[in-house]
């Protein structure tokens, strides 16, 4: 396995080149003004139309991870951990559907770069818009490390690599050198004009591999029976069922909890925000609400060549020796396609692992820059100075990355990634209730986050791997005193809006002061072109975001 | 107002639509079987992969309805935002 597949990598090469000389092209593309605000940098200008959204939120939602790590779960675990995905995807579009448009208005309304700036603004209360800020922060950094392991099994698999910890490792360092040169010059441009190459790659591997591959393994009937003999083979180390080809009745809450939590939890994260905001009016998300679900389909027939690495029988031991499901997809691209199409199916992961981890690192550099740098450190920054900062700190984001998938055992980014799925989910009730109603107390939605963050971290930290007996063994518990096993995360959602609910009651029976709301009830239902309606030279000569109003 | 409530219920189906492509896909005893296959996808695979279509529909329906509830309200209150107006790019 240690030789170097020169077809492979030669195209891999091409494809990357042409990428990255796009990615410095993409500065000049579609300017209004110069580089040199966060509504220029980090929102691209806040111009981008149902066509481009589509591709800059597919780019960034479904990553390059998502893509090994979903099909791999599959392989290893089957049904429960890896095709709530699709549901996932599913039910997500509509929940967007529902409160987007509103946050897109009172964002332009007011300035708001970022949901933290949201939060702080709406209920007047910095400390709740850090505790946003820093959860995204907190929830990002782990997400950035994960697009590098996709990359890295790619790198694996086509022989780069051996004991030699630089030649290991080189390749990585090229790719995020170049990744962070071109995010720092042309910002949110950069992923967005390369989203189109990554997705045109990944729907051509995959529609090649969905017609391609299934001939040549004997048909879907029986890669399915294959899938459904391992699934259900007794595992040695557990004694159990080796995963689920079909939950069974006591999978069925692990199934829609898993899918329905992380829908709610997927357009918290900060750099589903950003592309949101970068729209150029309300009614963009919504049409895109409607035609994203075409990378839901993609999704789900992804996932099932994991079922097509069970037949085709792949080989998932990686350079250490150590069996790494990770591997399943690049090795079986390998196995079955031809050099020069591997090559290319290679490239679309590692393209596509550099649009969302640009997009992620810009986000937590606005993330820094606004709820930090602005609100604690130097609250008279002007937007130049702004996106200098963001645009170092997204140089620090990455670098930071970068350190933990080198540094650090590749399984601290995986449960750092799960625990991120899990508290992200706890600035819901704070930016998405907050979008209809100012009913919840500014501190009883602090107490709710803080006790949801703490239960969701003990909860995770106790489940133990039955094959490892490791600690963060999966994202799923039983809900405290019963038998039934559901996603941590919606459990620890649910305990936070209690304690929310408890809390304002409290709260607003002793007269506790809930802070100035700075947005107003129409900012809500406003459209680009309204009055009110910033365009960016006004925001640019104001600084930003809009002090407190009554 | 009294014009606005006369078009309300374009936002009560639209809210249906939505609960219901929220709700259906969750419901996993309705689908978590083998059979009837389809093409070799055993139910299970197919109809979760059917509802993708389904939820498409349901949500441009609810864009149509919601819009031409908006657009009437906008009128209604003088404005002329960018809300039909599509640009390319």
């Amino acid at each position: 396995m240690n030789d170097v597949d020169w077809v492979q990598l030669i195209i891999v090469i091409v494809i990357f080149a042409a990428v990255t000389v796009m990615g410095f092209m993409a500065a000049r593309w579609r300017r209004t003004g110069e580089l040199d605000s966060l509504d220029e940098w980090g929102l691209g200008g806040r111009g981008f139309g149902t066509f481009v959204t589509w591709f800059l939120l597919g780019g960034d939602l479904y990553t390059a991870y998502t893509f090994v790590a979903v099909p791999a779960a599959m392989y290893a675990t089957g049904a429960i951990s890896g095709f709530f995905a699709v549901p996932y995807t599913i039910v997500v579009y509509p929940i967007i559907f529902i409160f987007m448009s509103r946050l897109w208005s009172v964002s332009h309304r007011n300035g708001y770069v970022t949901p933290a700036d949201f939060v702080g603004g709406r209920y007047g209360s910095r400390g709740l818009s850090l505790a946003v800020a820093v959860t995204g922060i907190l929830a990002t950094m782990p997400y950035i490390a994960l697009q590098l392991v996709g990359m890295q099994a790619v790198f694996e698999t086509m022989g780069l690599g051996g004991d030699n910890t630089l030649a290991k490792d080189l390749p990585l360092l090229i790719a995020f050198a170049v990744l962070a040169a071109y995010t720092y010059s042309s910002g949110l441009r950069a992923p967005a004009m390369i989203a189109f190459v990554k997705d045109g790659l990944i729907y051509l591997v995959i529609a090649a591999a969905i017609l391609y591959l299934p001939g040549q393994l004997g048909g879907w009937d029986s890669i399915f029976d294959a899938a459904k003999t391992k699934m259900e083979t007794t595992n040695p180390a557990t004694g159990k069922p080796t995963g689920s080809f079909i939950p069974g009745e006591a999978g069925y809450s692990a199934y829609w909890t898993l899918a329905l939590g992380s829908a709610l939890a997927l357009f918290m994260y900060p750099h589903s925000v950003t592309a949101v905001l970068s729209t150029k009016n309300r009614n963009v998300v919504r049409r895109n609400a409607a035609i994203l679900p075409a990378y839901s389909l993609l999704l789900g027939l992804l996932a099932l060549l994991g079922f097509m690495a069970i037949k085709a029988n792949v080989n998932v031991k990686g350079l250490d020796g150590l069996a790494n499901p990770q591997l399943a997809i690049p090795r079986l691209f390998d196995q079955e396609f031809p050099a020069w199409f591997a090559g290319i199916a290679f490239a679309a992961i590692a393209v596509g692992a550099l649009v969302p981890a640009a997009i992620m690192s810009i986000a937590a550099a606005n993330l820094f820059t606004r709820n930090i740098y602005r609100d604690f450190l130097k609250k008279d920054a002007t937007p130049a100075q702004e996106a200098k900062v963001s645009k170092l700190a997204s140089l620090l984001v990455k670098f930071g990355a970068l350190v933990f998938v080198l540094g650090m055992d590749k399984t601290i980014s995986l449960n750092l990634q799960l625990l991120g799925g899990i508290w992200i989910l706890q600035t819901f009730p704070a930016i998405v209730v907050g979008l209809f109603t100012r009913w919840f107390h500014r501190w009883a939605l602090l107490a709710g986050w803080a006790v949801a963050m703490v239960f969701g971290t003990i909860s995770a930290y106790n489940v133990i791997n039955p094959a490892t007996k490791k600690h963060f063994g999966g994202s799923l518990a039983n809900i405290p005193f019963t038998e039934t096993q559901v996603y941590i995360g919606l459990t620890a959602f649910g305990i936070n809006l209690i304690v929310t609910i408890v809390l304002t009651l409290i709260l607003r029976a002793l007269n506790v002061p809930s802070g100035e709301d700075a947005t107003h009830s129409t900012d809500y239902l406003a459209d680009a072109g309204d009055p009110g309606v910033k365009d960016l030279s006004e925001l640019l000569d104001e600084g930003g975001a809009a002090p407190a109003k009554s | 107002m009294s014009k606005l409530s006369a078009v309300k219920p374009a936002y009560w189906i639209a809210g249906v639509l939505l609960a219901l492509s929220i709700v259906v896909p969750l419901l996993v005893s309705t689908y978590a079987k083998d059979e009837p296959r389809l093409w070799g996808f055993p139910f299970f695979y197919w109809y979760q992969l059917f509802w993708v279509f389904i939820s498409a529909a349901t949500v441009s329906i609810s864009y149509r309805l919601v819009m031409s509830v908006e657009r009437k309200r906008r009128a209604a209150q003088g404005l002329d935002g960018a809300a039909d107006k599509e640009a390319e790019l």
